[in-house]
């Protein structure tokens, strides 16, 4: 399986496809195929730089030389571009780079270490915000702890059984303690995705401090060792962790015989999923409760629309091309952005006593306003390539249509 | 089970502390629906060299895992924070913890 995070994922599913056709997602959305050739006239198609995935790296982290002592992070496709059938094959170190899964068996899993006692350091700083103290949750953001993991008789945590049958009972809990399989996810989880608004920030010793603090606020033990906050966690130690529910999940698809396994187990429906009976007469209690089964009505039932559903199949009649002038239109493409409304603390256009108060000033200070800047306003609203006429007519565009009407 | 997560931080002579305690804090209305034991926390006191200096009664009005920050003075580096924890069952729980 390849790992995907947001700069690699239209590449990464194009290889999961299992196809060897490959898009490099490095067609700039208004290019035209024919601009794309005479791009990769430009560019080199090998490499330069070193294999060396970093924060923002596309590509495996190669960089690609282009004919002006630049450097681009796309190989560039020079394949046909015509028809599906355009791509290619994936580069080695592409795939080195995309392939960053750490597995439960130890499979790409870093040397690093870090005690719980950093770990709590570091979450503090780094993830409580989202994710609660001590990995509680309740900030609407997943929760990472969830310590119960007491067991029936069969081994299954009880929490993990909660059914919502009746309005204030708690839905199933899963979390790390209670869930996850394999703690390899969680370290691969933290590594490559966490902190959620700057991934890939954390270092191999970090991603260990945090995955040992989390461990701990779940009350994981390791080979029977409790972690406490001197507890240091290394690959070793990793390697050895068993999480509660690891033997939760069926039927069993991993090892050589998997797909036996798997057909075996369902080919036993009624023993190992449990089909019960369908009830199609007096299912009044069919928990024999001797309590009904609550019945769902809608309380408040729609019964009619306004404006009422249109019938007409008809295509809205087209609206004739509203001509407007240059000085709206360049309105449009630059300023309408913040003066819509006063949100942003703009003189919205339309607001007549904003603007009445803007046009006191008389209008030659206004246009330089405008075209200096002030506040919260860019000089010439952020588009430098505007000219001082052209600021001049949308002003007078904008004061106009804030002029009250009669 | 009632376990409990406690941290305590000193800055100065302040301390701060953050303590979570593991209980469902299901009154009886609650466990009924729930068709789980009634239990929760009814009293917490935290003491630092022998004085208390965190006392709270809590009910099952609490939501589940209650979490609790309070600081105070007079507290070092390596001195214990202890916690006492007692539910509606009588049941008591211990937790100290070192503070950093
Ligand atoms: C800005 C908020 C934010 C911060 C800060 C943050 N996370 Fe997350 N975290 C999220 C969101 C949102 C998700 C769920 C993502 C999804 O399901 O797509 C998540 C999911 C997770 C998960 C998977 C949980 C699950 O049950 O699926 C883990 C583990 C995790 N984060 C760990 C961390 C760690 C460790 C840190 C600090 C290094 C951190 N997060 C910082 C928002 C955040
Ligand atoms: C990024 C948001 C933003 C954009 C884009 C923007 N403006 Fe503004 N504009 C503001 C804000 C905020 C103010 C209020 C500034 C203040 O009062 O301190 C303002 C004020 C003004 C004023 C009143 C100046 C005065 O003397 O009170 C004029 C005129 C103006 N903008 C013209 C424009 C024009 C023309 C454009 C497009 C070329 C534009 N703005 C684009 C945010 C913007």
């Amino acid at each position: 399986m390849f790992k995907f995070d947001h700069k690699s994922m239209l590449v990464g599913a194009s290889v999961v496809a299992g196809t060897a056709l490959f898009l490099t997602g490095c067609l700039p959305s208004s290019s035209s195929a024919s601009e794309i050739k005479s791009a990769s006239a430009k560019v080199s198609t090998t490499g330069v730089g070193p294999y060396d995935p970093k924060m923002g790296a596309l590509d495996g982290g190669v960089t690609y030389s282009r004919e002006n002592g630049q450097y681009t992070a796309y190989r560039y496709n020079e394949q046909s571009t015509k028809g599906v059938d355009h791509g290619r094959v994936p580069t080695a170190n592409e795939l080195k780079a995309w392939d960053m899964d750490i597995m439960p068996d130890g499979t790409g899993l870093p040397e690093g270490e870090g005690s719980v006692e950093d770990g709590d350091e570091l979450y503090e700083e780094q993830c409580a915000a989202c994710h609660g103290e001590f990995g509680a949750g309740g900030h609407g953001y997943p929760a990472l702890s969830g310590g119960n993991q007491e067991k029936d008789e069969n081994g299954v945590i009880k929490t993990l059984k909660n059914q919502r049958l009746e309005p204030g009972m708690d839905a199933p809990k899963r979390t790390v303690g209670t869930y996850w399989p394999q703690a390899s996810t969680l370290i691969w989880y933290i590594r490559d995705a966490m902190p959620y608004a700057h991934p890939k920030s954390l270092t191999n010793n970090e991603i260990y401090a945090i995955t040992a603090y989390i461990l701990a606020a779940n009350e994981i033990e390791i080979d029977g060792v409790e972690m406490d906050d001197e507890y240091v966690l290394n690959r070793e130690k990793f390697l050895k962790i068993k999480m509660p529910n690891a033997d939760g999940f069926y039927p069993n698809i991993d090892g050589p015989t998997a797909i036996e396994d798997i057909r075996a187990f369902f080919a036993d429906r009624a023993k190992n999923i449990g089909s019960g009976t369908r009830c199609m007469t007096d299912c009044k209690d069919p928990g024999m409760t001797g309590k009904e089964a609550t019945v769902m009505k809608i309380g408040y039932e729609i019964k009619d629309v306004v404006p009422a559903y249109s019938m007409v199949r008809d295509l809205p009649p087209e609206l004739e091309d509203k001509v407007i002038s240059k000085a709206e239109k360049l309105y449009n493409e630059n300023c309408k952005l913040c003066h819509a409304s006063d949100n942003m603390g703009a003189p919205a256009v339309g607001d007549v006593d904003a603007w009445y108060e803007v046009a006191k000033q008389g209008n030659e200070k206004v246009i330089i306003n405008a075209i200096e800047g002030m506040g919260g306003m860019p000089p010439k609203g952020g588009n430098e390539d505007l000219t001082n006429t052209e600021i001049k007519k949308i002003v007078e565009f904008m004061i106009d249509s804030s002029k009250k009407k009669h | 089970m009632a376990k409990m997560k406690i941290k305590a931080k000193a800055k100065g002579d302040i301390v701060k502390v953050k303590a979570m305690f593991t209980s469902l804090m299901a009154d009886t209305e609650e466990a009924e629906k729930k068709k789980i034991k009634v239990e929760y926390i009814t009293q917490i006191v935290a003491k630092h060299n022998g004085n208390v200096v965190f006392e709270v009664s809590t009910s099952g009005f609490m939501a589940e895992n209650p979490l609790f920050k309070f600081q105070f003075k007079g507290g070092k580096k390596g001195e214990k924070i202890e916690f006492t924890t007692t539910d509606n069952n009588g049941k008591i729980e211990t937790g100290k913890k070192k503070i950093k």
